[in-house]
């Protein structure tokens, strides 16, 4: 503040991971790791100095403020700020943080794992299995007086699989799961369960037939499938890309964006799921978020600079992915509100046309709206009911038009089940994403048969 | 600090506390980066980082951990919790270190450190990027903002010491701009990303020329389109060749192949592509980004090829999985101190061929030239290529009618043997080169 910027602000964190790996019927290894750090923003209007750093002494910190200062040109005066901590309601209290539980019953979920996946067909032919947690301290202090601190349990556990049919042909499953959630929760949500479903995908892809390029109507299986909506539409949404007018949702406020069924909402305050927070990066709390609601775009995700820059307030979408990053506003819990149909009522709807049953990744170009996700399961629909898998499927379309084309909504919510990571900017962070069955007309399905009957 | 001695402390310590064998690889680094609009600073971040990943042997099993904190009592802490850890995992008598054979001798692979990269003023890297977006904006009116626009340097240092005698360290700097513009008819929006990364300074492309091409980028794609879903002639440009590039060499991963869940693994010495085609690991190429001594194990680095003149020549090792399929390290294992060693490139390239670009293009009467792709698209498995596209549509031998929202889809196995043009434009861009390549039919997935 010496050189009269008009805002600093320290971020430190420590975090210690472990993870066990297994592959090829062993455990390959088990692993922990502690990554621990400060990061000084200075902010003197619309410029940004960072600095960061792992070593945590004063002359090292002090370097760090003087290094990001560097920004800010004026005339200000050494000053002391006095900070205080605002309560919190707490979205992911943990009876026992993740880093204190023994290793070795983290080791027995990926041996399960292994164990179920093969038990699950004998055409199961290679087997990994990983678990992975972290708790995270964090601690952010500005020169606006406010001061936040938040312990962040996380751990996902996860299986992939190969199966071998005739042929020598080969198919891939893979599932797993997580949260801001207790040891406790693979009791419930157990290994084997993990296990068998991506065993079951891998075997019911045998002998799947070329997928019919071209448009069609496609029915999403509810649940892991909304990362449609934070591909189409979420990122287009984030606070940075609209005030630099590279997102085509910028200046579309209050306008009709998508169909009257589709009502999206960011949710950083859902119990115990992977991109619940109770305070962002930049100390805020999150937020309950409706970002379209009958197909009106009501809202951004915003950060505290964009915020700022843009005369709005904070939606607590700050996000960084660790001290060696700036934050930026990303999503959290993003999902479609439930519509009125029910899911049988919604497969029946379609004559011909490719349902959706798992995905893998998706990706969106913010500027033109385009966006792809990979179909790991599909089927062909025919005459309402499903037929053969089909192999090879990407969905691709633009994010307004196809929200626009959206038909149906299932009655049937449903969250996924805590494995996503979402990346903008060479940063990771865990998000959760939710869709009900849903119903889309013509979309561009990615495949390698043209021509033919439909 | 001497880094090189606190690895070795550290290996001695393992092995004191009851290791068999250890490692430590140590990581210590520092990085700028300036972007701007508007001809001001947007930001401006500075780093200092380190650490070091601890990885030990003990009755055949793997214990690995990392830290930033070389306070030596916590050292001390961890090195115990390495060893703690290690009864975790399973015995496998294929688990240790590189032997004394694997680690040979290590290549001169020439200079991979710039003094002027590493004292680079921050008044430079503005500049440069203030120049990048007044060349961007002033390339055509329809560019009416931009994404991000930005340049910055790095300079990093590796140690590493083994039980089994290995000890050595490099340093290594790298230099980049970049530029992300974004152009606007009315109606569409578009952008484009282009960039450059170097190890030397006078190596790096200049500021205006970074800033033309992704400004051409951008505009070229208004009023894009989509077309007709139809088999057709594909041209990927040395970019997404690149990409290409990197699916090929991660299919001949020897985990991978071991496995069987790569589509090449039955492949080996035979012909996967046309004559012309070659790809090569090389991890002593000079100057190269990905150039270094030695690798994550401290194997030295070499030049592999994977394809040779269309035949599949090589599979990529690192220690362990080269001692699974009973043949020997290729000097490609690859890691951060956070990661263990696992299977990954040096600097890739496919060599060049003959024909120009514009010839490749212009023997096409109906077709796709792909300047732009989105999603991972490669299945290794099963070598289902399926990826979202961008670019311009080929009619009677030059580039037309700009399209999206489409895919271009095909099996990599069909996709190596459609490969029917290499140009002669090979480009790096960071460490993997490709050039301008023509696969004879894929399908295109429209309307």
């Amino acid at each position: 503040m010496a050189r009269g910027a008009d805002f600093a602000e320290v971020y430190a964190e420590r975090t210690d991971f472990t993870a066990v790996t297994l592959e090829e019927d062993k455990v390959k290894s088990a692993q922990n790791g502690l990554s621990q750090g400060v990061g000084v923003r200075v902010i003197s209007g619309a410029r940004v100095g960072y600095a960061y750093s792992d070593d945590l002494d004063e002359e090292a910190l002090l370097r760090a403020a003087r290094t990001a200062a560097f920004i800010a040109q004026g005339k200000g005066s050494d000053q002391s700020f006095n900070v205080s901590r605002t309560p919190l309601p707490t979205f992911y209290r943990l009876d026992q943080h993740l880093s204190t539980i023994d290793v070795a019953r983290k080791r027995d979920l990926v041996v399960r794992a292994n164990k179920a996946a093969r038990a699950y067909d004998k055409r199961i032919k290679q087997v990994s299995a990983t678990y992975a947690d972290s708790t995270k301290r964090i601690l952010v202090a500005n020169t606006t007086g406010h001061l936040a601190e938040d312990t962040q349990d996380m751990c996902r556990i996860s299986t992939s699989v190969v199966a071998e049919g005739k042929g020598g042909e080969r198919r891939t499953g893979s599932f797993g799961g997580g949260g801001r959630v207790a040891f406790t929760h693979f009791d419930t949500f157990t290994p084997e369960q993990v296990a068998k479903e991506a065993a079951r995908q891998a075997i019911a892809g045998l002998g799947a037939a070329e997928a019919q390029a071209g448009q069609q109507t496609v029915v999403l299986a509810p649940g892991w499938s909304g990362i449609l909506l934070h591909e189409a539409v979420g990122h287009g949404l984030e606070a940075d890309f609209i005030r630099k007018g590279t997102s085509l949702f910028a200046g579309k406020l209050g306008e009709k964006v998508a169909s009257d069924l589709v009502t999206v909402i960011d949710d950083g305050t859902m119990a115990n799921a992977r991109g619940s927070l109770n305070v962002d990066d930049e100390g805020n709390p999150a937020q309950f978020k409706v970002l379209i609601e009958r197909g009106e775009l009501k809202g951004y995700m915003f950060d505290s600079l964009n915020a700022k820059l843009m005369n709005q307030k904070s939606t607590g979408s700050g996000r960084r992915e660790s001290f060696k990053h700036l934050p930026l506003p990303r999503m959290t819990n993003t999902y479609l509100a439930p519509g009125e149909s029910t899911p049988e009522e919604i497969l029946k709807s379609v004559d011909s046309g490719v349902y959706c049953a798992n995905f893998g990744g998706g990706q969106v170009d913010i500027t033109n709206g385009n966006f792809v996700f990979e179909v790991s399961e599909a089927y062909e629909i025919k005459k309402g009911k499903l037929a053969k898998p089909l192999k090879g499927v990407t969905l691709i379309g633009v994010g307004p038009e196809a929200l626009k084309k959206v038909s149906m909504v299932g009655n049937d919510p449903k969250p996924d089940p805590g494995m996503g990571t979402c990346g903008k900017d060479g940063q990771s962070v865990p998000v959760g994403v939710g869709l009900p069955t849903l119903r889309i007309d013509d979309m561009t399905v990615g495949g390698t048969k043209v021509g033919g009957k439909r | 600090m001497n880094y090189e001695q606190l690895a070795k402390k550290i290996v001695q310590k393992c092995l004191k506390r009851g290791a068999k064998q250890a490692e430590a690889f140590l990581q210590v680094g520092r990085s700028a980066d300036v972007r701007v609009r508007d001809g001001e600073i947007e930001d401006l971040t500075q780093a200092t980082s380190k650490g070091v990943g601890i990885r030990v042997f003990v009755k055949n099993r793997q214990g690995f951990v990392w830290t930033s904190d070389f306070d030596p009592h916590a050292l001390d802490q961890l090195i115990d919790r390495a060893i703690a850890i290690a009864e975790m995992s399973a015995p496998n008598p294929l688990n240790g270190l590189p032997t004394a054979a694997d680690l040979g001798k290590i290549p001169n692979v020439g200079e991979l450190f710039d003094p002027r990269v590493a004292e680079l003023p921050d008044d430079w890297k503005i500049k440069a990027a203030v120049e990048m977006e007044k060349v961007v904006r002033a390339h055509d009116s329809r560019i009416k903002t931009i994404d991000s626009v930005g340049a910055g340097e790095s300079v990093s240092d590796v140690y590493l010491a083994s039980s089994a005698g290995m000890h050595g360290s490099y340093q290594g700097t790298s230099v980049y701009l970049y530029a992300s513009p974004v152009a606007t008819d009315g109606t569409q929006l578009q952008t484009s990303y282009w960039y450059d990364a170097k190890r030397f300074f006078e190596d790096l492309d200049s500021p205006e020329n970074v800033a033309k091409k992704a400004a051409a980028r951008a505009v070229r794609l208004l009023g894009a389109k989509k077309v007709k879903s139809q088999k057709v002639p594909v041209i990927f440009d040395p970019t997404m060749a690149a990409g290409f590039v990197g699916s090929v060499a991660a299919a001949a991963s020897g985990d991978a192949v071991f496995k069987k869940s790569t589509f090449l693994a039955s492949k080996l010495n035979a012909k996967i592509a046309p004559v012309n085609v070659s790809i090569i690991d090389d991890g002593v190429r000079k100057r190269g980004l990905a150039t270094s001594p030695f690798d994550g194990e401290g194997v030295p680095t070499r030049r592999t090829p994977i394809v040779e003149n269309g035949v599949l020549k090589a599979f990529l090792y690192d220690a362990f999985t080269a001692r699974k399929a009973k043949t020997k390290t290729t000097g490609n294992a690859s890691r951060g101190y956070q990661s263990l060693p696992h299977i990954g490139f040096n600097n890739l390239l496919m060599e060049p061929g003959t024909k120009s670009p514009e010839e490749i293009i212009k023997e096409i009467p109906n077709g796709l030239y792909v300047t732009a792709m989105l999603g991972r698209g490669a299945n290794m498995v099963t070598g289902e290529y399926s990826r979202g596209a961008n670019g311009l549509w080929i009619e009677n031998g030059e580039l037309k009618q700009p399209v999206q929202e489409i895919t271009v889809a095909g099996n990599m196995n069909d996709m190596l043997q459609q490969l029917d043009a290499i140009g002669s434009d090979l480009t790096f861009h960071g460490s993997t080169g490709a050039p301008t390549i023509r696969f004879k039919e894929l399908t295109v997935s429209g309307e």
